[in-house]
């Protein structure tokens, strides 16, 4: 009993250690593709800007942007 | 028993620890590198600069504060002594042609390396697009600008005019 216990701790911390090696930070340099317009969730602009007021108003929050457009992460 | 686990445990934090460098700041010296130019005219190295203060500026097409930093920048190199100040940029596209359709509209005059797959922002540890360096004429980086937004080309005179001062002065 003890013994498959820890045989399953061991595949547990195994299995955790691959997918986190899955994890990777796209560098700042690296968001060339990333940036592309149609890259974000609503690549219209216009539409993107239509739900984003929807949200405000229902929300009183402004929503999270994606990464269509700029994407250079700075300021 | 706690050993047994520890060995297990410092494996995953090992693995979930995320692979960044270190990024190069002020006091440190710039690495030397001989990259491809953009415009296919042989290679760009930093060490054919030495004995000139240097502008180095990592940019992309994608990145929109880059594009106006760049006229900036073409505008401040004419501001100072060819001969003492030289501004060197290092473009990031994955694809050459897209940078060179935006320097189809806005022609630069200085010279600008390509390196699509990212070794030297790497080497330089830069943090946020655009970065740019100024190096001194011992290849020391004296200052680290980060982003490009209105008013900063002030802040970025201001840094050379000193740095050309300070050396002339043989202070370094």
């Amino acid at each position: 009993m003890m013994r498959s216990i820890r045989l399953l701790v061991a595949a547990a911390i195994t299995l955790a250690a691959l997918a986190s090696t899955g994890c990777v930070a796209v560098k700042p340099w690296e968001r060339d593709l990333l940036a592309r317009r149609d890259m974000g969730f609503e690549p219209d602009g216009l539409e993107a800007a239509r739900e984003a007021h929807i949200y405000w108003s229902k929300e009183a929050s402004m929503p999270g942007g994606s990464g269509g457009g700029g994407g250079c992460g700075c300021n | 028993m706690r050993t047994r686990f520890l060995a297990p445990f410092l494996l995953l934090v090992a693995c979930a620890w995320p692979a960044t460098a270190l990024a190069l700041d002020e006091g440190d010296r710039a690495p030397a590198f001989s990259i491809p130019s953009l415009f296919g005219d042989g290679n760009i190295e930093l060490g054919q600069y030495r004995g000139k203060v240097v502008y180095l500026d990592f940019w992309a097409s994608w990145c929109g504060p880059c594009l106006k930093a760049i006229p900036e920048i073409e505008e401040m190199r004419g501001e100072f002594p060819e001969d003492e100040f030289q501004v060197v940029a290092i473009n990031l596209d994955q694809k050459a042609k897209k940078a060179m359709r935006f320097l189809e509209k806005n022609p630069i005059g200085y010279p600008s390396a390509a390196d699509p797959k990212g070794s030297l922002p790497g080497q330089f540890g830069v943090e946020t697009m655009p970065t740019s360096y100024l190096i001194d004429r011992d290849g020391v980086i004296r200052y680290v600008h980060k982003g490009f937004s209105r008013g900063d080309g002030s802040r970025i005179r201001e840094e050379i005019r000193m740095l050309l001062k300070e050396q002339k002065l043989g202070k370094n």
